[in-house]
């Protein structure tokens, strides 16, 4: 079992979903988040004064999948979520011990 | 402790009780003692009558008697007085219909005043939006709360005391005519004559007061107190203690406000200079721009000093930061209320809308504000690339209350400039109080009420073309400057003496209430500080002032905006 998170870019979530749904992949969490990687910041004034705008707002999508689903949903989430300039966002695949169902017990990959 | 605190607050509130009830006995029995004066008509069936009749070029259908023999034209007067009086005996019944005439006049005028009041009472939420979308969201329900609390008790501070004072005596040198003359409200404490520095008459809005011509002028004069009120908000919020901000609002309502109002409007010495001193009409502020505004402006200028700037607000380098708005439509929904509030703030000042001059009044106040915010927009596109929204906002504000003094003198094209000169001079005020001063002004109150305030008086002296105003202060009811029916007339079309008055008189008022708040309040401060403890700032005042959060659903969010220190 694996767990993919990626950060990406609000406006390409609805292609990274329809992509990855495609994919057969039947459960997938995101968060409202804010954060700055290479893109930085850019700088506004606001009555006069200079400000940072560095936090810059992003969506966190998590997705668990068994092994053999990794390959396809990076590549489905890199299609989905690329426009090509800086501040694209990036993925983390990680491995995971144990994923439980709450309302039946079951556990493994029958429980994803 | 905690018993004993309570205990305290618990004397000294019924101490206050007692004081207040002894006031209103004291203040009411002296309201008594002018009983043989002009008697209050509380059920509104003794007034308006054949006297309230005018022609539309404001000649009474009555002729006086002539009183003074001696006078050059005595022989003149007492001809049409006695042409007038066998009118009456032939006529009787055109006389009996002129009753009616007089009393529908002054109901128009009564319903055009009030409704014009109500419109300036709702400017109140248009600020409170404006204010509340400027500052930050940790401090939104503190904020509600100043604007909603600056009306309740500045009412009261009025109603005990400050409507007396400024309006006592008006019925001397300033009857509102339009509205029956509140013929009752007729004594100076202080002064008299063309002297007067503060009215005597209507404490509690009892006895004289009780009357329908004076709660007329009550109720569109208390929501214009309350503007003044409300104008500290927006350099004061987000660093200033609930009690302390009480305290400023009682000063405003009972003190600050009333006295230079009765100077400038209670038919007080400074707006009789041109009968005193001849120096033109005396001062003139059609509705407010110094008196409402400009005065608010510096007594918040003085507030805002004496508190300092909100932590986090200038860096180690003293360069400021920036703490950007929470709410950008509450900002422009509010600034639309407050530009329809002005409709009643501006045309309502003539107290009567069978002054007909109210329709050039309301294109007047809409032009300079149009042109005010497009001034304010463009000055900031081309300085920092993009048109702040808050500046647009403000520099619609700013023409607004430029326009406030001379709307009614000016012409349209005239008030294209004024708005214009105001929308730039808030925007270089903005940049001015913050880079240079380095004054905390969250809201921008500083720059559109105090220098635009200031600006608009003036700005009466220069554009005022003599086309209203024919007696204005009683200066010049037949001729002036040797020209029959001339009004108000401004530096552009030849009256040097009244722009010297409007300069003159504009900077004394904004100075009596910068000096007057800051030592005051600087006394205040000294006692007991006037500001929220550095932890209470940076948590955001809601909670620990008033035990809520404005939105409760984000306290993540809004406790991690605008806290660097």
């Amino acid at each position: 079992m694996k767990r993919v998170d990626a950060v990406i870019r609000p406006s390409q979530l609805e292609s990274v979903k329809q992509r990855v749904t495609a994919l057969g992949v039947t459960g997938l969490t995101v968060s409202e988040v804010r954060g700055f990687g290479r893109q930085k910041g850019h700088t506004e004034t606001y009555r006069g004064a200079e400000y940072n705008v560095d936090f810059l707002p992003k969506i966190f999508l998590s997705i668990v999948i068994p092994e053999e689903l990794v390959d396809p949903v990076v590549e489905a989430i890199v299609e989905g979520a690329r426009t090509g300039v800086i501040g694209d966002g990036k993925i983390f695949v990680s491995s995971l011990d144990e994923v439980i169902r709450i309302r039946t017990g079951e556990r493994g990959v029958s429980a994803i | 402790m905690l018993k004993t605190l309570t205990n305290t607050r618990k004397t000294w509130l019924s101490r206050i009780l007692i004081a207040f009830f002894c006031a209103h006995i004291a203040l009411g029995a002296a309201a008594t003692a002018f009983a043989d004066d002009a008697k209050p008509d509380a059920s509104g069936a003794a007034t308006g009558d054949r006297s309230n009749v005018q022609d539309a070029g404001g000649t009474p259908f009555v002729v006086p008697a002539p009183i003074d023999p001696s006078a050059p034209d005595y022989a003149e007067a007492k001809k049409a007085y006695d042409a007038y009086q066998q009118q009456v005996a032939r006529e009787p019944l055109a006389a009996k219909l002129a009753d009616d005439v007089g009393h529908v006049r002054l109901g128009t005028n009564f319903a055009w005043t009030l409704q014009t009041g109500y419109l300036v009472l709702f400017m109140q939420a248009g600020f409170a939006l404006l204010t509340v979308g400027l500052v930050r969201k940790k401090n939104a329900g503190h904020m509600m709360m100043l604007n909603f609390a600056a009306y309740v008790f500045a009412f009261l501070a009025y109603y005990a005391v400050g409507y007396a004072f400024q309006f006592g005596g008006v019925a001397i040198n300033a009857a509102p005519s339009n509205i029956g003359g509140a013929p009752t409200m007729n004594h100076f404490l202080i002064g008299s004559g063309f002297w007067g520095f503060l009215g005597g008459k209507g404490f509690f809005m009892a006895g004289p007061a009780y009357d329908v011509s004076a709660n007329c002028l009550i109720l569109f004069e208390v929501v214009f107190m309350e503007t003044a009120g409300y104008i500290i908000v927006g350099a004061i919020c987000e660093r200033i203690t609930f009690w302390a901000f009480l305290l400023c609002e009682l000063f405003v309502g009972a003190l600050l406000y009333p006295i230079s109002g009765c100077w400038a409007w209670g038919g007080g010495w400074l707006s009789q200079l041109g009968n005193s001193m001849h120096w033109g009409h005396g001062y003139i502020d059609f509705a407010g721009s110094s008196v409402i505004h400009g005065l608010g402006g510096f007594c918040a200028m003085a507030l805002a000093i004496i508190l300092g700037p909100r932590l986090g607000k200038y860096g180690p380098d003293g360069r400021p930061r920036a703490f950007p708005a929470s709410n950008l439509v509450f900002v422009v929904t509010g600034t639309f209320l407050l530009l329809f509030g002005w409709m009643g703030f501006n045309p309502g000042s003539t107290l009567g809308s069978t002054d007909l001059r109210i329709s050039v009044i309301a294109v007047n106040t809409n032009l300079a504000a149009v042109a005010g915010s497009a001034a304010a927009m463009l000055f900031w596109y081309f300085k920092f690339g993009k048109p702040d929204i808050t500046m647009a906002c403000n520099g619609m504000l700013a023409g607004l209350v430029a326009i406030t003094a001379p709307c009614a003198f000016v012409s349209p094209t005239s008030s294209v400039v004024i708005g214009v000169i105001a929308g730039i001079i808030v925007c270089v005020g903005v940049l001015f109080n913050e880079r240079t001063l380095k004054i905390d002004d969250p809201c921008g109150a500083i720059a559109v009420h105090g220098y635009c305030g200031w600006f608009g008086a003036v700005a009466l002296g220069i554009f005022a073309d003599g086309s209203y105003g024919q007696g204005w202060n009683g200066v010049g009811a037949t001729s002036y400057l040797g020209q029959a029916g001339l009004g108000v007339t401004g530096l552009l079309h030849g009256d040097v003496k009244q722009f010297l008055m409007q300069l003159g008189g504009a900077t004394f008022i904004v100075a009596y209430s910068f000096i007057f708040t800051f030592v005051v309040f600087k006394g205040v401060n000294a006692v007991k500080s006037m500001r929220v403890s550095r932890e209470v700032e940076l948590e955001g005042l809601d909670m620990p002032e008033f035990g809520m959060l404005a939105y409760p659903e984000d306290p993540v969010q809004v406790l991690t905006t605008g806290t660097t220190i």
